[in-house]
């Protein structure tokens, strides 16, 4: 690697983010506007490939680094901690270049003010920085040699550092006792960074460094912000689709215990009292009337998005696909609204003085939320400080939908740190929501069992149109990005053809872990079952019949014969179990799913789950073993369980009593199998999502003869058997 | 009203309207935020806690009811932090918590089992603890509680 022409702080790292960001943007963009149907393809191959880029570009070490004077280190986090942990693989990425034990390295998120607070998101968080950081932290190393060599009067590459010392000229200082005597730092030159041979850290497994504080219960999510004077809001939404305030009468609010100030917005109603208790029982006094559309049922949602409704966008073609619209199988799938349903509902605590706005907030897109405040209230971006605390879970929710703006107004209106808490129902009935999709897929199988053609013809509301420039939408034409995600066919047929209708709903929908992977997963990998059943072959050896020969194929190939192994799937089961597999590839991720159950008294029962990932470099394998197996878990909840529903306007779901979700009764053993087959690492939050309905599904048909093809499928076993 | 109460072994007066839920004169008035909201209808167990040794959602349990009792909240579990409960010490070994935000809830939850069931099979967790966890940490509550039921039972980890 050159390294030539490398610049003290923002080196080839800078680079090759704004080279890898800058196809996306610009010039793909100007291009779309003419050549469409070839360039639209084209990008949806290319986002489905690419590497994801990190969204921070500034490296400079003291941005990211403190020397602390117990001789310990601080690394500011420009990603922030939900769950993923994150905090412990950046800590040993930043330990392999740092020669400091990895316990003496704290992590904390670093905060607008910074400068290097990027969004999270997209399962990228470490992959992304798995070079950076390491850049940054032996940049950091350099300085504190170079330091210490005007101080010894010696050249800085005699200048030995080991575990939080530097040695040189027959002296040591601790990296605290130079950080005290040097009042001015010259920033080194970025040094090559240790070859992977060199890892003390990485691949090895290391316990949380955020667990101790989880257990002991300690305040660091955002709920438990405490600030001098705060006091507690509460807002009323319309709790209907589109809902319109009509009218509200506050008399009774206003005059309630305790209560502060009510505020009187387009579409909202703030209270704000001294205690949390207070606001929401002024709240509850609040009479408002709505405007909505009390017409509207999951009916017209489930129509809405329906193949051949909307705006048509060719993403993917290969031969002739001619042959495949011969087709002799075709199969119809839909997956229902989901929602996140995290168990920190939404929280913002504002504390605006004058023109300065200080947010502290649990959410994974800061800058976004800084940008929509300055965008809609006016205050310079410069006065509005980011401070990101501990996520109660992500999952996509804290994206984009945020009550900030509530937040800060409600603190204009009483001067004081307003601590401002979605209740439940407002988590259901006004964060957003993944939108509901429907899938046609149809194949054409020859007489030895290969698949000649298949085609994917898909609908689905938008997941990413939120993150993107209005001006954007009608050049896609659809959500194939974000919503598309996972849609295009990834096996090696002659002729393929993958086709999106962008559906329009009236609600807001946006990014579910796993994004459009977790939808179309669905209807492929089960499509891909039924073709195996069709063509009489086990469904995981035709996997691999039609495993070709590039790269990518190749390492989803080794893990579908890896899962195969590790699950005894060529092995007899017993007579009452049911097993399926499933495969997907989640930009560079591979993940794969055996699935084992058994139906008792129609319940669907999970007994036993292995999944495999290839997320390329294994950092922490601890880590990932937990991730994975969380995505499990959390699949399981949504393949089984999960759907959101539409009456009279509004969501039926209001909290956990309507909303199934998973509970300790739906565990099954799971085994997570992982294997290296890059030495570039990529995402491991969301992959594992993906591969989990199918394989249920497909295990559902092993056992019973039926083929659900309708999430969730507990309640899709149920009306096929009320059915029969 | 004034409301007296014993929280973590430590008598307080708290400020608050009587049918406060307890929860949140716990967190916003008594400054403990270990316990979480979560649902407010006894739903999820985020803001489980002990008054006079029950199990409690205090999420809807208001703090009148509380006047002169003991609560015991997960920064009381344990008798100090170099002395863990064996519930806290299973869920550091296992490393259980993702996000941890429900966590608090489901130690609560964990070592009221453990009191009244010593030896509990995986069914009877399952069965016992219906508290809800999103990141998907389920295998590791049920594993830790099984170490946590050997931990109590022999007085150490090992």
């Amino acid at each position: 690697m050159d390294r030539s022409n490398k610049g003290s702080k923002k080196g080839i790292s800078r680079r090759k983010f704004l080279k890898g960001a800058g196809i996306g943007v610009s010039g793909t963009m100007a291009l779309l506007y003419f050549g469409r149907s070839v360039i639209r393809r084209g990008l949806s191959g290319f986002v489905a490939e690419m590497d994801m880029p990190s969204g921070i570009s500034d490296f400079g070490p003291h941005l990211w680094f403190e020397v602390n004077v117990d001789n310990t280190i601080t690394l500011k986090s420009p990603k922030v901690e939900m769950g993923q942990g994150i905090f412990t693989g950046f800590a040993m990425l930043a330990a392999e270049e740092l020669d400091i034990d990895l316990d003496k390295i704290k992590v904390v998120h670093a905060t607008s003010a910074n400068g290097i607070l990027g969004n999270t998101g997209v399962s990228n968080s470490t992959s992304s920085l798995y070079v950076n950081i390491r850049e940054v932290a032996a940049t950091l190393r350099e300085t504190l040699k170079l330091e210490a060599s005007k101080l010894w009067g010696v050249g800085p590459d005699s200048i030995e550092t080991k575990a939080g010392v530097l040695y040189g000229a027959g002296k040591e200082v601790t990296y605290a006792g130079l950080a005290k005597q040097t009042s001015k730092w010259e920033t080194a030159e970025t040094p090559a960074l240790r070859p992977a041979s060199a890892f003390k850290y990485v691949g090895k497994e290391f316990n949380r460094i955020d667990l101790p504080d989880k257990v002991l219960g300690k305040p660091i999510y955002g709920i438990d912000t405490t600030l001098p004077n705060m006091v507690y809001g509460a807002v009323m939404y319309s709790p209907y689709i589109g809902g319109k305030l009509k009218n509200a009468d506050l008399s009774r609010a206003e005059s309630a215990v305790g209560v502060l100030k009510v505020v009187q917005d387009k579409d909202w109603i703030g209270i704000v009292a001294g205690t949390r208790y207070a606001a929401e029982e002024a709240l509850a006094k609040v009479k408002a009337a709505w405007e909505y559309n009390p017409n509207y049922n999951t009916k017209d949602a489930i129509e809405a998005v329906t193949v051949g409704i909307g705006t048509e966008v060719n993403i993917q073609k290969e031969g002739s696909t001619g042959r495949v619209q011969s087709e002799e199988v075709k199969s119809e799938y839909r997956t229902p609204i989901g929602f996140h349903a995290g168990m920190e509902p939404s929280i913002v605590v504002a504390d605006v003085v004058d023109d300065k706005v200080t947010i502290y907030t649990s959410h994974q897109h800061l800058p976004f939320m800084q940008q929509s405040i300055s965008d809609r209230l006016g205050f310079s971006s410069k006065n509005i400080v980011m401070v990101p605390v501990f996520l109660g879970g992500g999952f996509g929710r804290r994206t984009f939908k945020h009550n900030a703006v509530e937040a800060v107004k409600l603190s204009q209106a009483v001067g004081k740190p307003v601590h401002l808490l979605y209740n439940r129902q407002q988590e259901f009935q006004n964060g957003f929501v993944r939108p509901n999709t429907h899938h046609v897929l149809s194949g054409k199988l020859t007489d030895d069992g290969k698949i000649l053609g298949m085609q994917h013809d898909f609908a689905s509301g938008p997941m990413g149109f939120m993150a993107m420039p209005k001006f954007v939408e009608p050049i896609l034409g659809a959500d194939f990005v974000v919503a598309g995600h996972g849609a295009r066919i990834r096996y090696a047929i002659e002729n393929l053809k993958t086709t999106m209708w962008q559906s329009s709903l009236p609600f807001e929908t946006c990014m579910w872990r796993g994004v459009g992977m977790f939808a179309n997963t669905f209807a492929i990998e089960s499509f891909m079952d039924e073709l195996a059943h069709k063509s009489g072959v086990n469904p995981l050896k035709f996997r691999l019949d039609h495993c070709g020969d590039t790269k990518q194929l190749n390492r989803r190939k080794k893990l579908l014969e890896l899962i195969g192994e590790k699950s005894g799937w060529y092995r007899p089961i017993a007579e009452d179990v049911g097993r399926g597999v499933a495969v997907c590839d989640d930009h560079k991720t591979i993940a794969a799913a055996v699935v084992e159950l058994k139906i008792e008294e129609g319940k669907i029962v999970i007994t036993k789950v292995y999944q495999a990932i290839d997320p390329g470099v294994i950092i922490n394998p601890a880590g990932i073993r937990q991730q994975v197996e969380g995505a499990t878990m959390m699949a399981i909840s949504a393949s089984l369980h999960e759907q959101g529903t539409i009456e009279n306007g509004r969501f039926v779901e209001t909290n956990f009593h309507n909303y199934k979700v998973a509970t300790l009764k739906d565990t099954p053993e799971i085994e997570v199998i992982m294997y290296e087959g890059s030495d570039k690492p990529s995402g491991v939050g969301e992959p594992p999502i993906s591969p989990i309905a199918p394989a249920i599904a497909n295990a559902v048909f092993d056992l019973t003869g039926k083929r659900l093809r309708t999430l969730p499928l507990q309640v899709a076993l149920e009306n096929e058997n009320n059915s029969m | 009203m004034k409301v007296s109460l014993i929280i973590n072994e430590k008598p307080i007066v708290l400020e608050a309207d009587p049918d406060m839920p307890l929860l949140w004169a716990v967190r916003d008035l008594a400054n403990l935020k270990g316990t979480k909201f979560g649902c407010g209808k006894v739903l999820c167990g985020a803001c489980s806690l002990y008054v006079d040794g029950d199990l409690i959602r205090s999420c809807s349990y208001p703090v009148k009811m509380a006047e002169g009792k003991q609560v015991t909240t997960i920064e009381g579990l344990s008798e100090d932090e170099a002395n863990l409960h064996p519930v806290q010490q299973a869920w550091m070994e296992i490393q259980v918590p993702q996000c941890g935000y429900c966590q608090p809830g489901f130690m609560m939850a964990a070592a009221k089992l453990l009191e009244e069931n010593p030896t509990p099979t995986v069914e009877d967790i399952k069965n016992g603890i219906s508290n809800i966890c999103r990141c998907g940490t389920h295998p590791r509550i049920i594993n830790a509680i099984l170490l946590a039921s050997k931990i109590k039972a022999h007085g150490s980890i090992k």
